[in-house]
């Protein structure tokens, strides 16, 4: 029944460090949590249900705002899927695969930024957050270059891409993947081996790989605890499978291994984007789009891929009955979501000032959350 | 300890060991200072190359594929490229633009007596560019939305139309104090407009 020692404690809606409206309900003994127990759906839009009420095209803006600060991968998730439906995935041309690798990994290092900043600020090291937003303003910038926009991108078409790269695009590119590696250098000067970093996430919200799997959990959390799984290399998509690339993997499972994996993964990316460079080069300028029909209206069927997106696994599941230009039922498998789930497993035992490195651990994106 | 209250097997305790190299605590100290110290002086030495732009007095010039507030294009002759043929509002996924079509006595060629877009339904995600056959609406790199009410949110014709020879393409890079295109948004109150009710913002 009723313990006098414990204390039920709401964290959030409000909390800044709960990354948007997220609260989680606790059981605190003093400051030690018993349980925690998140509470979702502040900014639950129906998204799902929009989906099913649209043509596919008009779905890809709405990709934009599930995930929105890695727009680029939830847009390339989508058309991904709808292509697969359609059985037009093998007529992608060479230069548009290339194009859409290029700005996924380029929103994979936007958001390990701005995960980084915000975890290092939620900690209390308030420098990272400035070095941090300096590199990603840059690649915003090469985002508004290409499409026009800067988070909202809607960079992506069934079929292709929708507009070829502007002159000089490459050259900037390959200027910031130049300027790039040192970057995470400072940024790892900064924390690596900073003791009070080290305080405060060795040892914190430790999860087992077996725990991991139990939770389904996807991304940088489940690679923190050894176990190499990206669906870059299992199930290869674009033309990721004639890039050389690592996959970083953790030892422990805590705080601090899926904060070394996700800066390993930001030199990686960096990796991907140089080979990138004279491959697209290589390939006829213009080629970005596969010659399909106007009007999307994929055959009776039901599909269901998934990209690695920056957070992990992000899935689309279609049912299309082939008659209309909208699906039947759409369903999206958002990483945030299954890996937020995780969060009263590790935080169980710990103070309530670790919780907020956990919450930014996991590193969840209400909008993608709650949809 | 609070912690011995708790009930077996409920709370997993971490234990946290730091190497004694990673105890010394002063040369990290010194060595994040250190970048801290770098940046300022090189900032200092360089303060002309400062990303920083005085925003209000200095604007931020955008590139050409900025997808910023619409317009719609004229022809030579000063009749609107519109033909309301409905193609854009019907790809715009926010459902945020509004036609009404009327016929030219004379030409017998359609134009549209009332075109509104709505900019705070709007996503700006440019497919209504896309979708029009005529090249009649753009976007610009104008990002100076800010209204005072809703209702100037909806513009219609007399913000959108630009006269004939309009610039759409411009030069990439702009000089500081020019935002690009767009006409500002009309501040003036609208004549049909009721003025803003007072007792909304006394809290009853």
């Amino acid at each position: 029944m009723f313990d006098v020692h414990e204390m039920e404690v709401n964290f959030g809606p409000q909390h800044p460090s709960t990354h948007g409206v997220l609260r989680v309900l606790l059981k605190l003994d003093g400051e030690r949590i018993i349980d925690a127990k998140p509470i979702i759906g502040y900014l639950h839009r129906g998204t799902e249900k929009l989906f099913e009420n649209m043509p596919y095209p008009q779905c890809i803006p709405h990709t934009d705002r599930m995930d929105y600060v890695a727009a680029a991968t939830n847009n390339l998730g989508f058309v991904e899927t709808v292509e697969k439906l359609m059985g037009i995935t093998g007529q992608i041309p060479k230069r548009a695969q290339i194009m859409r690798v290029m700005l996924s990994e380029l929103q994979r290092i936007s958001s390990h930024l701005l995960w980084l900043a915000t975890h290092a600020i939620d900690i209390g090291a308030m420098t990272p957050f400035f070095y941090c937003f300096r590199e990603r303003e840059q690649v915003l910038d090469l985002f508004e270059t290409y499409c026009g926009a800067r988070l909202t991108l809607n960079c992506m078409r069934i079929g292709g891409m929708p507009d070829d790269l502007p002159p000089g695009w490459l050259d900037d590119l390959e200027a910031f993947t130049g300027k790039f590696e040192a970057a995470v250098d400072e940024y790892e000067s900064l924390l690596t081996n900073n003791r009070i970093w080290k305080r405060r996430t060795v040892g914190v919200g430790v999860i087992s790989p077996e725990e991991a799997i139990e939770w389904g959990i996807t991304g940088p959390p489940l690679r923190g605890t050894g176990l190499e799984w990206d669906l870059r290399r299992a199930q290869p998509y674009e033309c990721y499978s004639d890039l050389k690339f690592e996959i970083p993997v953790g030892k422990n499972g805590d705080t601090y291994d899926r904060y070394l994996v996700r800066m390993a993964e930001m030199r990686q990316s960096n990796r991907i984007l140089r080979q990138c460079i004279p491959m697209v080069k290589a390939t006829p300028a213009g080629d970005i789009k596969a010659k399909i029909s106007r009007v999307i209206r994929p055959p009776e069927g039901e599909v269901y891929h998934s990209i690695e997106s920056p957070k992990g696994e992000l899935g689309y599941y279609i049912v299309s009955d082939g008659k209309t230009q909208n699906a039947y039922r759409l369903r999206v498998r958002p990483p945030s979501f299954v890996n937020l789930q995780a969060l009263p497993v590790m935080a169980k035992g710990h103070l309530v000032s670790d919780l907020v490195a956990l919450i930014g651990t996991i590193d969840i994106v209400l909008g993608e959350v709650d949809r | 300890m609070p912690i011995e209250r708790v009930k077996p097997g409920v709370v997993k305790v971490v234990p946290r060991k730091l190497s004694v190299a990673e105890r010394l605590y002063i040369p990290k100290v010194v060595a994040g200072m250190l970048v801290t110290l770098r940046h300022l002086i090189h900032n200092l030495l360089h303060y002309k190359k400062l990303p920083i732009i005085s925003y209000p007095e200095v604007k931020r010039v955008y590139s050409e594929r900025f997808r910023g507030r619409h317009i719609l294009t004229t022809r030579e002759d000063g009749t609107t490229r519109c033909v309301a043929c409905y193609m854009c509002s019907t790809a715009c996924p926010a459902e945020c633009i509004t036609i009404e079509a009327g016929e030219d006595e004379r030409t017998r060629e359609k134009f549209p007596v009332r075109y509104d877009i709505d900019l705070l339904r709007c996503v700006f995600c440019g497919y209504c560019v896309d979708a029009c056959p005529e090249d009649a609406i753009y976007m610009t790199r104008d990002y100076e939305m800010a209204i005072d009410t809703r209702a100037r949110a909806v513009v219609g014709l007399r913000d959108l139309v630009v006269p004939p020879n309009f610039p759409v393409a411009l030069e990439k890079k702009g000089t500081a104090g020019g935002t690009g295109l767009g006409q500002p948004i009309r501040q003036a109150p609208y004549p049909d407009e009721a003025p803003p009710n007072p007792d909304l913002y006394r809290g009853a």
